[in-house]
């Protein structure tokens, strides 16, 4: 029974965060309001045109794994009536920790972009969605609240500490007072979300873009980047037995510039526990970029870089994530309920040295699309992308000659 | 207004009538829709076969009651049958059948806008089922009155009608306690 | 246009009308839920509707 798997990799309880050309500029000067204003001075005021043609000129994409254009979201969120802002920071992916960086050194930024917006469109409310089970970065966000006055109400939730509790619908479940789990979305959230009004949701990150690019204008904004994709992302460095680190790098540069070099032939796991596994190889003159990274087959997701263990092996982590990631089904949608564990069951014993490749190829097909939220799609993403990037590590298990001596930092 | 006992006879005919399809449909309804499909016929067979008992059973009603009323052997008026209290015949069992045809006409209501209601409202509402068949049982057993002669058969559909019912709802709580849903529905709320 | 079904999937408990109702466009799975494996054609519009109707749970909508 999968029912309680631990995730292999833990909730951070700390993160390190390193200062970064643009979001992550202050952070020496700590994350207070004075100190916030003092660097970048009071927020300015935006029509929704002006706020529109901003966001457009930069092509600003949201951060929390989809990189959807937040063009289209704002413009779908003006055409409905009275709109609802939602900052979404229950980051439940335990290998992220971007959002939590920007809760404990830029709470105000995020809330800049998220207050510049609902100002732009009417709304009079902002909601916040902090996570429940990072009771640092929620602390800060809360005293970061404290010390603002803005012309919206800012109020605050707190997810359920789960994988899919940060879902979309599932946030908009939350907001209504109902159980925080993923419902079927027959329309888009900024059509008709949170009490069927235009509900403009996005990740802490996509919200702190948005008040660097309204604070400090779109020359300097565009300083950063290149020209088809200007700006920063940032990135979360995960490895196995340390704090995650935070970085915040211009897009074009490449992975191999950011991080700290691996053996060529390391297995990296790219986007997190719903991303793609790569080698450091491969990744390493991959430009941080949306397109970009899809041209080499990966996706940037909400910025992952996950190393495991260096004894550990590819196929036992990926068995203990899918483990995990089955456990954290909302268990409502019966061929994830059903299928989530039958993939755990393919991946462990092709980890075991069976050959499942066929029964995760057919499990693939039973999984995708087939649910109210993509945390079965994203399992399938990450489960397939072994199998295609680390194919000699899929063999070598087949051959009985697992080279690697543990899991997931724990024996077999 | 005709005073033979053809009414009378007709009143308690589809009486029985009535309970009997009831009791068919309330059995198919336990048994066979909940659940996994399995042997036997096809899911949407057993399904319209419930619905169309249960809409015979709404027309055999009708006759039942117009011809309580129309018959002029006993006086029982239009709007006692369905106002339970105030009644003038067997006050109490005669109300029992006002509640039960109330009850019926909420199910039978709710079901047809079925499609257009959420569906935990409407789930709530067909629960009203178990109460309005067991009040239109305790109705025939009061009001009954060829069940009070020994040598009738009378006795006989209102004990298999509650048989029938009693063990559809032991074979369904059997099945859930043997075959808990936990693997097709999942373990959290 | 073209129309399709969509299922509700937290709603679906795997009852199975749907496939014997419309087994044109619905397979089952090996739990018993539904496989939309195509858009409705005109020809079984009707059919279509009338699976919606039937779903025990209303867990399934036509969407275009």
């Amino acid at each position: 029974m999968t029912g309680s798997a631990a995730s292999p990799v833990p909730i951070p309880v700390r993160v390190g965060v390193h200062p970064g050309p643009a979001l992550l500029a202050g952070v020496a000067d700590g994350p207070s309001l004075p100190a916030h204003r003092a660097r970048y001075g009071d927020l300015p005021t935006p029509t929704l045109d002006e706020l529109h043609r901003l966001v457009s000129a930069v092509g600003l994409r949201g951060r929390g794994g989809a990189a959807f254009p937040f063009a289209t979201k704002l413009e779908a969120a003006a055409r409905g009536r009275r709109p609802v802002v939602v900052v979404n920071l229950s980051e439940g992916e335990p290998a992220s920790a971007k959002d939590s960086a920007l809760a404990l050194s830029a709470p105000h930024l995020v809330l800049d972009g998220a207050v510049a917006t609902a100002r732009a469109l009417g709304a009079r409310e902002v909601h916040l969605v902090l996570p429940g089970d990072r009771p640092m970065a929620r602390l800060r966000m809360l005293a970061a609240v404290d010390e603002r006055h803005d012309k919206v109400r800012l109020r605050t939730h707190t997810a359920d500490p789960r994988f899919v509790a940060g879902q979309a619908r599932a946030v908009v479940e939350l907001m209504s007072g109902r159980t925080n789990l993923p419902v079927t979305a027959w329309a888009p959230e900024a059509v008709e979300g949170y009490r069927r009004r235009p509900t403009l949701l996005s990740n802490a990150e996509t919200w702190a873009q948005v008040g660097r690019l309204v604070l400090a204008g779109e020359p300097a904004y565009r300083r950063l980047g290149t020209g088809a994709e200007p700006g920063t992302t940032l990135l979360t460095h995960s490895r196995h037995g340390a704090d995650p680190e935070v970085r915040e790098v211009p897009f074009g540069t490449s992975f191999g510039d950011v991080l700290p070099p691996l053996p060529a032939g390391a297995a990296v796991l790219v986007g997190g526990f719903h991303g793609a596994w790569t080698t450091w190889g491969l990744l390493a003159g991959t430009p941080v970029s949306v397109p970009g990274m899809a041209a080499a087959g990966l996706p940037l997701g909400a910025g992952i870089v996950h190393v495991p263990a260096t004894a550990g092996c590819p196929l036992g982590f990926t068995s203990a994530v899918v483990d995990y990631l089955a456990g954290q089904s909302a268990g409502r949608c019966g061929p994830c309920v059903n299928g989530l564990p039958a993939l755990a069951d393919a991946v462990r014993a092709a980890w075991q040295g069976r050959d499942t490749a066929a029964r995760v190829d057919e499990l693939a097909g039973l999984l995708t699309r087939r649910g109210a939220c993509a945390h079965p799609d994203g399992t399938v993403r990450m489960v397939r992308s072994l199998f295609t990037a680390l194919p000699a590590e899929v063999a070598a298990h087949r051959d009985g000659a697992c080279v690697a001596t543990t899991r997931a930092g724990v024996a077999p | 207004m005709t005073d033979g006992p053809l009414l009378w006879y007709l009143n308690r005919a589809t009486g029985v009538v009535v309970l009997v399809l009831l009791t068919l449909s309330v059995v198919l309804g336990v048994l066979a829709l909940g659940g996994r499909p399995g042997r036997g016929l096809p899911r949407f067979v057993t399904q319209s076969l419930h619905r169309n008992l249960a809409l015979v059973s709404v027309v055999a009603l009708a006759v039942h009651v117009a011809t309580a009323v129309v018959d002029t052997y006993v006086d029982i008026r239009w709007w006692q049958a369905v106002v339970p209290v105030g009644a003038t015949y067997q006050p109490l069992w005669l109300g029992l059948g006002a509640v039960s045809l109330d009850l019926i006409a909420v199910v039978v209501l709710t079901s047809l806008l079925r499609t257009r209601l959420p569906h935990r409202a409407w789930r709530a509402t067909h629960l009203i089922s178990w109460l309005a068949w067991t009040v239109a049982m305790a109705h025939s057993v009061g009001i009954g009155t060829d069940l009070a002669d020994p040598h009738g058969l009378a006795v006989l559909p209102v004990a298999a009608c509650a048989s029938a019912v009693m063990l559809a709802l032991a074979v369904r709580v059997a099945r859930a306690v043997r075959r808990p849903r936990v693997p097709e529905l999942g373990r959290a709320a | 246009m073209s129309r399709r079904l969509r299922v509700d999937w937290p709603a679906c408990r795997a009852r199975g009308l749907c496939h014997e109702l419309l087994p044109e466009v619905v397979d089952l799975d090996e739990w018993g839920y539904p496989i939309v494996t195509d858009a409705v054609p005109d020809a079984l519009l009707a059919d279509a509707r009338a699976a919606v109707r039937a779903c025990p749970r209303l867990a399934l909508r036509i969407v275009d």
